[in-house]
């Protein structure tokens, strides 16, 4: 049963909404909708989960580009209605039909919109009809009559659903905020109370090829898959889930050691730390005043001013694209000469087919650039051609467009501000560096110090990364050639008591911030998730940055995904703290593969705070949203 | 007088050699000659009244999302919100007469109002409109204005110190919506509230180094508090409300800067 269908402009004027089902939505669906997919450059995906208490609603949606339109029908989850794409595509034809710029109110759509939506609901329930198989004649019966929206609620409670209850092998998508990916759709059915809160995008991959009789083929799937679900990692991190908080009390031993497979023993003592007092080292490292000149944060960025040249579109794509590009080539002049066409799928599949190849080859992950490219197809199909422009150019600057507004900061990322309101309230700004091994977390921290110092701000860095070796020497000779203290405790100490140790001497001797490095870690290594969560709940700190090479390909995608989702399952409170902000590691090593950096601000949706661009102390600036578009888009 | 007379004698004389020497041309490159003096004359004429034109008529409307600008948008278009508003995707634009005034006789200058979106992933059009603006309306969410208030005098001090909202001195009303709501701050409070965030954010921006270029210029006088007289734009506080059509005092300031 529909809970509401509304349409409205892009300028984000309500057109029109169904007055029959009156019912207020809780919350703000639509404007989280909004925000939360379509401005994220989402709006390929499937549909869209809204969580508000005392509500759970899936959204769907539809684009009329020409007219700058947008329909969306509103939903309980619970109910896996069938008709609902179908009666969308049939409201965007017959509302282009009434539709006037001038008019605001359409009272008479009312009409139109009840016939549709009875023909919607007839055709559903027939096709359903005919591919039945067996039992559950009961939820058919239930989604197949049309009004009497009392009964309907209290139908919905009782359900067969219920049966469904049964699969929590999905892996409980009671999430916040979750989006589906094409093709794959997520068991919607899915009501209450797995209480895991997972943030997942990439889902287990249960397809419905057809959209028929799917809650009974579902329902037999999940049945049998049970616990034992699919969609490997993130069920295993569910049961992982499960027993770590059975096996967590029991395990209040201490900390072994790690044992690697084909080691041998190793001796007892890993401690190195040397017991003489730290002052007979000081004459041996140089003491390197601030002096190493400006740090690239404050330098103007000087970036070459190429020249826009459309002509040399692809040089060394595949040939087919070139081919059909060709071909498209006639008839796309013809067109733009005249301007007058409408833009349809297969004439944006090769232009952006092509651009998509380009986004590969510039390192952009995989997955991410079939969604953008979906996403750009949603937002163009349909739109009138304007005269003397290509289709390519067209597509170009829509995928343009849409790049310089995902690499837009959501929010503001001026630390200098934040650590100034942290001081009025007297307590220091802490920042915690995190990271899978090896992309440079103890070397741009010091970068940061640098940075920092710079601007008169007191600095502080927490060693708490307490396993590997040199770890703490190597902070400790970044401290004294910068001249800021440091906390540390050596190795084989607990980082989360560590770091909590050190913020409560910062607030002791007023240092603004607080660096706290840690060890670096593999995303799917449970144990060490587990302790950088309990690092991050212990001592909540203002800034969780996460540290990512520029290197890295398609796997950024998983370490950011899996990174964030950690975070917000092993989180003891409501409000899990996910990963603030991104630092993005030896930028001077990939010339101009810069496709790393859309792939974590999309997967993730947190801002660039800094780039580092080399191995000294000034190597740090800010990300240049225009000069990263422009050589994405070269 | 013989000098008149001689000269007189000259032009004559000069008036006949040029008939003559227009008779002469064949009469197809004659008129092809005159064509394009004429067509030349119309461009320059034409070019020339546009660069004249240099008084824009553009109004903006800006803020941070959900502070109500498309509702003022279309109260201030229609007299009326129509059915409610949902976060904006794209700028609305619109020239017309003020509602309110479409009563008035007499040929009345339409207004181009542009209600550009607040999210902050979309900030960058406001960057595109602001060569254009002649005034700028800021609206700010007076029922929820202390958890935005950070968020606002961001926006707001980045508006201050764009460059062409400095080298043109455009005005800035700072609008507080909302206010047919009880609980809603009043307009003193929120301009105490913003001067002081903005204060700190000099503070902080400015006490960096000088090739900081996160903002082109830096508004206010070193040394003394923040205050929007300090600006040299003048920066003005009102009231309105969208939902009830309480709209006056952002016609006035209209009105007041794009004259009818």
């Amino acid at each position: 049963m529909l809970e509401q269908l509304l349409i409205f402009t892009r300028g984000g004027l309500i057109l029109w909404t169904c007055k029959e089902i009156g019912n207020a939505l809780k919350g703000s669906p639509i404007d989280t909708l909004i925000r939360s997919c379509l401005l994220e450059e989402r709006s390929g995906a499937v549909s869209f989960n809204y969580d508000a208490p005392g509500a759970a609603y899936t959204l769907k949606w539809t684009f009329h580009n020409d007219l700058g339109l947008v329909f969306v029908a509103v939903y309980q989850r619970i109910l896996h209605l069938l008709y609902v794409d179908d009666l969308l595509s049939m409201v965007k034809q017959s509302f282009s039909e009434v539709y006037d710029p001038k008019r605001m109110a359409y009272d008479d759509f009312d009409e139109t919109f009840r016939q549709l939506r009875i023909e919607a609901e007839a055709r559903a329930e027939e096709l359903r009809k005919t591919k039945q198989v067996g039992k559950p004649v009961t939820s058919v019966k239930k989604q197949g009559q049309v009004s009497k929206p009392g009964l309907e609620g209290g139908n919905k409670r009782v359900s067969s659903e219920g049966g469904s209850k049964k699969d929590d092998g999905d892996g409980g998508n009671k999430a916040k905020v979750s989006t589906l990916t094409n093709g794959h759709s997520n068991g919607n059915h899915q009501m209450e109370d797995d209480s895991q809160e997972t943030n997942d995008l990439a889902n287990g991959k249960e397809n419905t090829s057809s959209n028929v009789a799917v809650d009974l083929s579902k329902l037999q799937k999940l049945r049998s898959k049970g616990v034992r679900g699919r969609g490997g990692v993130r069920k295993t991190d569910s049961i992982g889930n499960k027993s770590s908080k059975v096996a967590e009390p029991a395990k209040k031993a201490t900390k072994k050691n790690r044992v690697w497979d084909d080691a041998a023993p190793k001796q007892s003592k890993l401690d190195f730390t040397d017991s003489i007092d730290e002052n007979g080292n000081n004459d041996h490292v140089d003491i390197v005043a601030a002096d190493q000149g400006e740090s690239m944060m404050d330098k103007e960025e000087v970036f070459s001013s190429d020249s826009e040249s459309e002509d040399d579109d692809e040089p060394g794509s595949d040939e087919k694209p070139a081919q059909a590009k060709k071909k498209g080539w006639f008839s796309s002049v013809f067109q733009s000469i005249t301007g007058k066409a409408n833009l349809e799928r297969t004439d944006l599949g090769p232009a952006l087919k092509a651009l998509k190849e380009r986004l590969m080859t510039k390192n952009v992950a995989e997955e991410i650039a079939e969604k953008l490219c979906e996403s750009v197809e949603a937002s163009l199909e349909g739109k009138k051609l304007s005269s003397f422009t290509r289709i390519s150019s067209t597509v170009q600057a829509a995928m343009e467009d849409a790049l310089v507004r995902i690499l837009t900061p959501r929010r503001s990322i001026d630390i200098l501000r934040d650590v100034h309101a942290a001081k009025e309230q007297r307590k220091p700004y802490v920042v915690v560096f995190v990271g899978v091994n090896g992309v440079g977390k103890s070397t741009n921290l010091a970068k940061v110090a640098y940075w920092l110092q710079q601007h008169k701000v007191s600095v502080m860095m927490a060693a708490c990364d307490t396993f590997r070796s040199g770890a703490v020497e190597q902070l400790r000779t970044h401290a004294r050639r910068l001249q800021i203290p440091i906390f540390e405790k050596g190795y084989e100490k607990d980082p989360a008591v560590v770091a909590k140790e050190a913020i409560q001497e910062a607030t002791r001797n007023g240092s603004d911030v607080v660096l706290v490095d840690t060890a670096g870690r593999m995303q799917d290594n449970e144990p060490l998730m587990r302790a950088l969560s309990k690092l991050i709940n212990l001592n909540q700190p203002d800034l969780v940055l996460f540290v990512g090479e520029a290197l890295v390909g398609n796997d950024a995608v998983d370490q950011l995904s899996k990174f964030n989702q950690k975070l917000s399952d092993l989180s003891t409170s409501g409000n899990p703290r996910l990963i603030d902000g991104i630092l993005l590691t030896k930028f001077d090593t990939i010339d101009d593969k810069v496709g790393a950096a859309l792939s974590m601000v999309y997967i993730s949706g947190s801002p660039v705070m800094f780039v580092g661009c080399g191995q000294s102390y000034t190597d740090l600036k800010k990300l240049n949203v225009k000069a990263i578009v422009k050589t994405l888009l070269k | 007088m013989e000098n008149l007379e001689d000269l007189k004698i000259l032009a004559e004389q000069w008036s006949h050699q040029g008939i003559e020497y227009l008779q002469k041309i064949p009469p197809t490159q004659l008129y092809a000659a005159i064509g394009v003096l004429l067509f030349t004359t119309i461009l320059l004429f034409l070019s020339v009244r546009l660069v004249r034109r240099t008084k824009s008529n553009t109004v903006l409307l800006s803020g941070l999302s959900g502070s109500g600008k498309t509702v003022l948008f279309y109260q201030l278009r229609d007299g009326s919100s129509h059915q409610g508003t949902v976060t904006s995707m794209e700028p609305n634009e619109g020239t017309f007469v003020l509602h309110s005034e479409n009563t008035k006789k007499g040929k009345i200058k339409p207004v181009h109002l542009v209600d550009v979106p607040g999210h902050s992933r979309l900030r960058p059009k406001l960057e595109e409109f602001l060569p254009q603006a002649a005034a700028i309306v800021f609206v700010v969410d007076a029922l929820e204005f202390l958890p935005n208030c950070r968020a606002a005098s961001e926006y707001l001090y980045d508006i201050l110190t764009n460059a062409n909202v400095v080298k043109k001195k455009i005005p800035v009303l700072l609008c507080c919506n909302k206010t047919d709501k009880l609980t809603a701050h009043t307009k003193e409070f929120i301009r105490k509230q913003m001067e002081k965030e903005i204060e700190k954010l000099r503070a902080s921006r400015s006490a960096v180094s000088t090739a900081d270029i996160a903002n082109d210029f830096t508004i206010g006088i070193e040394g003394e508090v923040f205050s929007f007289s300090h600006c040299s734009n003048k920066v003005t506080v009102a009231e309105a409300s969208g939902l009830t059509g309480e709209t006056v005092q952002i016609e006035d300031f209209i009105r007041e800067y794009i004259k009818p």
